[in-house]
């Protein structure tokens, strides 16, 4: 055996407070073997990882129970099973880096960018074999970039970090990690960060190594698409607690426990198909999409000018929206796809001027928004709304929520005066599953669902006819994320409501739109309903987005 | 829901600000600051009645009047109405904003009626009252705890300058005596007026400047903020001890003047900071959604986007009152001070006049001016650590 973990127990001590992140939790991992650690944020998943390493300040993290026995190969090939919880100093440093590695999930910030990454590779090989001389380390360096596919090595090798895009820096880690050949690594969602078709290559890198290094893969993800990529064992995480555990097959296609049930049954993918299965009306508004144009944008352009020089000429333009054509009827839940940076985030905000088009016409119900001025503006913002992405950063932490959703109604004039504005903003609170005791609290005392159904009230007491939804589900967890799709899908049917929604997850898309539009590089690659692009994609870059997405079943 | 029991309600959650201030009080090094600064402050609101020449209440033949509310200045009666009216606010517990607003205007209604209808004495014979009470004059009388006045040379008793502390047998001054015979420590209880003064308003008045002129530069950047900044460098550049040095030497000696110019030059610190806060925030979700709701650039401003970009320039301007203090000891120090009024910095430069080293001239009022930039430090330095989310998860 590779990895035992038995019984482990990880205390997080914050002041007088002890949390119990990990509450005696068991798995083996052996050669060559895959281990997915799945659940939701703050299951514990990511502190088992980082307690197998050993990297949580000893200061704010104690062990009362469990042992953690790992497989020691010595550099003369001597074994020896050691508990990496009794190691210290020397032993404990060996084993970092050339025995057990780890990736991060945030590539940007996990290579440090003063030095090159062939320097950061060239310090990690010398460490571990202090005969290495710095240019033989070098030949290895270029053979690890070799191995991780990055192109043109021998100058990729002399490169900074910010020369490279987040998918090669990912590259780059897992180049740093293999180079010691270890034999455990541990991921810990290394491709939550990028985009599924970069996502796609990383995984099938990772397989690839694998097979070809014969060692074991402590894989920690959120995504059960993913998994059911990579895994050959998984176990499902909740609380600190491994509810679930057993073979890939067993957990996806049998799974015994009502938490994993719960939680496939909230993937997207899953919801369609119950949807489907069910004989409920597939797309509730199919019929109706031949209604009248709410939003219509023609010839749009967003583009910022690159400036350069001592005179800061305009010497580019970034094209970020480019010449879109855009039709929204009412009632209809659009969905616009795309990876990030293809300028669906600012479409999205130009559509409300948050962001001033440079070009083209927005006609909402007939009149073109663009030449209006603020005040001539304000009957508008009534009727298009937003929600964003960060439910942490989207409500004003200064403000409690009952501020927060009557101000606006204040200044549009709803309702005669605040006790019947907070009357309003009580219903819209229990509309969205919030108790109206909710009123007087602020921002930080609430979850992240919580917060994003705060977000989609205060878009609501306007009674908007459009709304923009920008990656609203993005950072939440797939249980809650399946509760707000299914309350946007519930609203829209209530109140003719005409929905943009902007995401890079083409599951959640093909779940909740009528129409979709894939976009790329600042143009709509192509457009039509859902259920045609899923399933007949016409265009070689939607193909190819499509089949990188992970699938449960395929 | 009545409005009734809306308050108890409304008090279920605590409010950001309020959970940062706990969170910064709750230091070690916070409440060390504090305590001294609410020490400062009292001995400076109370300083008439703590060091004074004057008896607080004496009775001759019957007659009781009290010498120390008569000689009371119009400034004295404004320190003392302020902070009253601080101390009722405190209890009433109404609004920020509001008790901003009441403050300012209860202080400038006392400042102008005090000016118009407080007049002391305009002679004042300290000797009269020593004379008088061992002459056995007076039934009986009640003395300040430290019997001296700041400017009172003890003249009647003939040379007293340069005693050390508690060194004469007949009059116990506590730290000693200066060059011309007056009290030290009554000297250093009236000079913290001074001192906490010059903070509080220096700082006002660069915070006044920087957080309006930085946040119009933050909000709508372009060219707003290319002249801005080209002021901010220039305010920048502007050598503030030499400029307090040219003013002092031509003009009055006034510390009115002072507060001006460190307020004025200080500003540009604050408005980089209101700018750079600005311009991350104005980017924030919370704050696109306020104008996709089509709020006034107004409620935008000041209500979504100050009060979430204030606590770090709340740190700065705890450092900026330190530097202050420090700014006004200096001068004093090179004897371009007030005049005749005792401040830290002046009787610093009394203790290096002197040809012999007189140690507690030195150290007292040194050690003040250092004890309160400390505590000024001690309290930015636990704001900045309870503002920041990565110290804060690690503590």
């Amino acid at each position: 055996m590779l990895l035992a973990v038995k019984n482990l127990k990880t205390y997080l001590s914050s002041g007088a407070e002890v949390i119990q992140a990990v509450d005696g939790i068991s798995f083996n991992i052996k050669k060559g073997e895959t281990f997915c650690l799945v659940g939701e944020s703050g299951s514990g998943k990511s502190i088992t990882a980082l307690s197998i390493i050993q990297l949580i300040p000893k200061e704010i993290c104690h062990h009362p129970a469990g042992q953690i026995w790992f497989d020691y190969r010595h550099n003369d090939g001597t074994k020896e099973q050691v508990n990496m919880l009794d190691l210290t100093g020397h032993p404990q440093r060996d084993i970092r880096g050339a025995r057990i590695a780890m990736i991060f999930q945030e590539p940007m910030t996990s290579l440090n960018p003063v030095y090159t990454i062939g320097d950061q590779i060239i310090e990690a090989l010398q460490l571990h074999w202090p005969e290495l001389d710095y240019d033989s380390a070098k030949q290895r360096a270029i053979e690890a970039l070799a191995q991780v596919q990055i192109s043109d090595p021998e100058q990729r090798v002399d490169e900074y970090p910010h020369r490279l895009s987040g998918g090669q820096r990912q590259r780059v880690m897992i180049a740093m990690a293999m180079a010691c050949e270890p034999d455990l690594l541990i991921a810990d969602e290394p491709t939550t960060a990028l985009d599924v078709t970069v996502q796609a290559e990383i995984l099938r890198l990772m397989k690839e190594l694998q097979e070809r290094r014969g060692m074991g893969i402590l894989f920690i993800t959120h995504d059960f698409g993913v998994v059911a990529k990579m895994a050959h064992n998984v176990a499902v995480m909740r609380n600190g607690l491994i509810v679930e555990a057993g073979s890939l097959q067993q957990i996806l296609r049998q799974p015994k426990h009502d938490y994993t049930k719960e939680l496939l049954a909230a993937l997207p993918e899953n919801m369609i198909r119950t949807r489907t299965e069910s004989g409920e009306g597939n797309r509730q508004t199919q019929a109706t999409v031949e209604n009248k144009p709410i939003l219509v944008a023609k010839d749009l352009k967003v583009h910022f000018p690159v400036k350069k020089g001592l005179w800061a000429r305009t010497a580019s333009y970034v094209k970020a929206v480019d010449d879109i054509d855009l039709t929204i009827c009412e009632g209809e839940i659009v969905g616009l796809v795309g990876e990030s940076g293809c300028g669906k985030t600012t479409l999205g905000r130009a559509l409300l001027r948050l962001i001033e088009p440079t070009n083209g016409t927005i006609c909402f119900a007939g009149t073109n928004i663009v030449p209006l001025k603020r005040r001539e503006m304000q009957p508008f913002r009534t009727q298009m709304q937003m929600i964003f992405q960060d439910p942490m950063s989207s409500l004003n932490p200064r403000l409690n929520i009952a501020t927060t959703l009557t101000e606006p109604m204040a200044i549009h004039g709803i309702g005669s005066n605040q006790e019947e504005r907070l009357d309003l903003a009580r219903q819209m609170l229990i509309r969205v599953q919030l108790s109206e005791s909710h009123l007087w609290r602020y921002p930080h005392e609430f979850s992240g669902g919580q917060r994003q159904r705060i977000g989609i009230a205060r878009a609501l007491v306007l009674d908007p006819k459009f709304i923009v939804c920008d990656e609203v589900t993005s950072a939440l967890d797939v249980s809650v994320q399946s509760e707000i799709l299914q309350m946007l899908l519930d609203l829209r049917t209530e109140r003719q409501l005409s929905l943009l929604f902007i995401t890079h997850d083409i599951g959640v898309v093909e779940y909740v739109s009528d129409r979709m539009l894939v976009m790329n590089e600042g143009k709509i690659v192509e457009q039509g309903l859902t259920d045609d692009i899923c399933h007949t994609p016409q265009e070689a870059y939607t193909q190819q987005l499509l089949a990188a997405v992970p699938r449960l079943y395929g | 829901m009545s409005s009734a029991d809306t308050p108890t309600a409304r008090s279920a959650g605590a409010s950001y600000g309020k959970k940062i201030m706990h969170d910064v009080f709750s230091r070690f090094g916070a409440k060390l600051g504090l305590t001294w600064i609410a020490v400062i402050a009292f001995v400076a609101v109370f300083a008439p009645f703590l060091a004074n020449s004057h008896p607080l209440l004496l009775s001759i033949n019957g007659e009781v009047s009290s010498p120390a509310l008569s000689f009371l200045t119009s400034g004295d009666v404004t320190v003392l109405g302020v902070f009253i009216c601080a101390v009722a606010l405190y209890f009433l517990r109404l609004s920020f904003t509001k008790n901003i607003v009441v403050l300012a205007v209860v202080g400038g209604g006392i400042a102008l009626l005090s000016i118009i209808f407080v007049n002391p004495p305009q002679l004042t014979v300290y000797e009269q009252y020593r004379v008088n009470e061992s002459a056995a004059n007076y039934d009986w009388v009640i003395r300040a705890p430290i019997p001296y006045s700041p400017k009172d040379y003890i003249r009647e008793q003939g040379d007293t300058g340069l005693e050390a502390p508690l060194s004469n047998e007949h009059r116990s001054h506590l730290m000693g005596t200066e060059e011309n015979g007056a009290d030290v420590l009554s000297r250093m209880i009236h000079a913290s007026r001074i001192a906490l003064a010059i903070g509080f308003i220096a700082t006002g008045i660069a915070l006044f400047i920087g957080v309006i002129l930085g946040g119009l530069m933050g909000y709508f950047s372009g060219v707003v903020d290319m002249i801005g900044m080209r002021l901010v460098e220039i305010f920048e550049a502007v050598p503030t001890l030499f400029l307090l040095l040219i003013f002092v030497a031509f003009f009055e000696r006034s510390l009115y003047v002072m507060m001006i110019i460190i307020g004025v030059t200080g500003w540009p610190g604050y408005a980089r900071y209101v700018r750079a806060e600005f311009l991350r925030l104005r980017q924030q979700e919370f704050v696109q959604a306020a104008i996709v709701c089509g709020l006034p650039l107004r409620s935008v401003l000041f209500r979504h986007m100050l009060p979430n970009g204030m606590a770090p320039i709340l740190v700065a301007a705890s450092f900026g009152v330190a530097s202050a203090i420090l700014a006004e000891a200096t001068l004093s120090f090179l004897g371009l001070g007030l005049v005749d009024n005792p401040s830290w910095g002046q009787m610093l430069n009394q203790s290096v006049q002197s040809s012999t080293f007189n140690w507690w001239m030195a150290a007292f009022p040194g050690g003040a001016i250092f004890l309160t930039v400390f505590a000024y430090n001690l309290i930015g330095e636990s704001m900045r650590d309870a503002i920041d989310p990565h110290l804060k998860r690690k503590s």
